[in-house]
């Protein structure tokens, strides 16, 4: 186990206020809580910096932590040394904030550490928490696809992890699969119900639903806004210029678009109703490129020439 | 003949568009409280078909949204009206990143 700095996680100094904590926190939060920040690793800073502020926001946690000594690195391995909690109340029990039973101050997600959890014990998994009958939670979990299942429909194999009650009224934590049918027309941030595919109910409580949350795989050709699907058409001067008949992929297969004569960059071509599937189906757009062939061979450069010639008047800057 | 596979795979509803919930029902999947269901309705955040509490009906979009709304009030200990107005500033900006990517 490795040892956490949490003063170097909020970026405070050990002896700093309780107000600088609040605020030094506050701060963290904004910038990497996972719904608002679009940095890769903002998952992972905003579980550390919760954690840190579990810890130092507390005056006893607090005091505990610094009891240990600031010489510890953060990343050097770590045990707790004995009894270092002694005169601390957060593991007895009952009526601790910490105790098993108990639950933490913050919200359901806290997912504390090894580290946190050798030091001031497990969250409420455990003991304690027996109802006589109740449903069981509803689940949620995420599902990446791809954009051609949602024109097709799928089949997804999903792993869950679910809390369930042992015989002898503990919980702990299960690992199970589910086969999901993910139908024809689903759409990016759309959820999907799966009636009493949740957690298990608790003494003959109803089974919780399971929601998944339906996500696209980023694709190399395709981007999907809403129900319409965007690809980029790459054309030649020529085709552009003289209009051209071309093969376009799109997620159901290639289809021939006719390109108008005199088409610029920027122009988009839409196939209505090859969007996403479903009621109300999506479009589909081609977005228009012109690619120059570079003029590598003397043929190229008398054939460009030649086009100079023929456009004596042509003001590609007219304003300029 | 008509030949089908019949599959083992759960079928589910696609909550945006087929699923309405009740303040009961919306409660217990969000994990969150009717008081605080009230609180976005106040705000403007929630927009329930329906006169009455009892018979309000939320579209399947709210369930999304309340989630988000609770984590963001919980997480970063914002008032519901700053939530709201968290929630209208990313609104515009996944409507200028999706006009950006397209």
């Amino acid at each position: 186990m490795k040892y956490k700095d949490y003063y170097e996680t909020l970026g405070v100094p050990r002896t700093a206020t309780q107000d600088e904590i609040k605020q030094a926190y506050r701060k963290l939060a904004r910038k990497y809580h996972p719904d608002v920040s679009k940095l890769a690793d903002a998952e992972a800073r905003f579980k550390e910096i919760n954690e840190a502020n579990e810890v130092l926001k507390d005056p006893e946690k607090r005091t505990a932590y610094d009891q240990m000594g600031s010489n510890w690195k953060a990343g050097q391995e770590f045990q707790p040394p004995p009894n270092w909690d002694a005169g601390f109340e957060f593991r007895s029990g009952q009526g601790s904030p910490f105790g098993a039973g108990g639950t933490f101050g913050a919200g359901a997600d806290f997912d504390p550490s090894d580290f946190f959890e050798s030091l001031f014990g497990r969250r409420g998994a455990g003991a304690g928490r027996r109802r006589a009958s109740a449903q069981g939670e509803d689940h949620h979990a995420k599902v990446l696809i791809d954009v051609e299942d949602a024109y097709r429909g799928a089949e997804r194999t999903i792993s869950l992890r679910a809390p369930v009650e042992g015989p002898d009224g503990r919980i702990e934590i299960q690992e199970r699969t589910l086969d999901v049918h993910i139908p024809k027309g689903i759409r990016p941030g759309q959820h999907l119900r799966l009636a009493g595919q949740g957690n298990a109910g608790i003494g003959g409580g109803k089974a919780g639903d399971l929601y998944l949350e339906i996500a696209f795989n980023p694709h190399s050709r395709f981007r999907v806004d809403g129900a319409d699907v965007y690809v980029d058409l790459p054309l030649a001067p020529w085709e552009a210029a003289l209009g051209a008949t071309v093969d376009v992929p799109t997620p159901d297969g290639a289809v021939q678009l006719t390109v108008p004569k005199g088409s610029a960059a920027g122009r988009k071509l839409r196939l209505k109703g090859r969007g996403l599937p479903g009621k109300n189906p999506g479009d589909f757009y081609a977005l228009l490129a012109i690619v120059v062939p570079k003029a590598e061979t003397d043929a190229a450069r008398t054939a460009y020439e030649s086009l100079a010639k023929a456009f004596p008047n042509f003001q590609p800057r007219p304003n300029s | 003949m008509n030949e089908r596979t019949i599959s083992s795979a759960v079928r589910g509803s696609v909550v945006e568009e087929d699923v309405e919930l009740t303040i009961v029902e919306l409660c217990r999947a969000c994990r969150t409280s009717e008081h605080e269901i009230e609180l976005w309705v106040v705000e403007g955040v929630l927009q329930p078909r329906g006169a009455s509490r009892e018979s309000w009906r939320f579209g399947g979009d709210a369930l999304a949204r309340i989630r988000l709304a609770t984590r963001l009030r919980r997480d970063l200990d914002v008032n519901t009206s700053g939530v709201a107005l968290a929630l209208d500033l990313l609104d515009r900006i996944a409507e200028l990143e999706s006009r950006l990517a397209r």
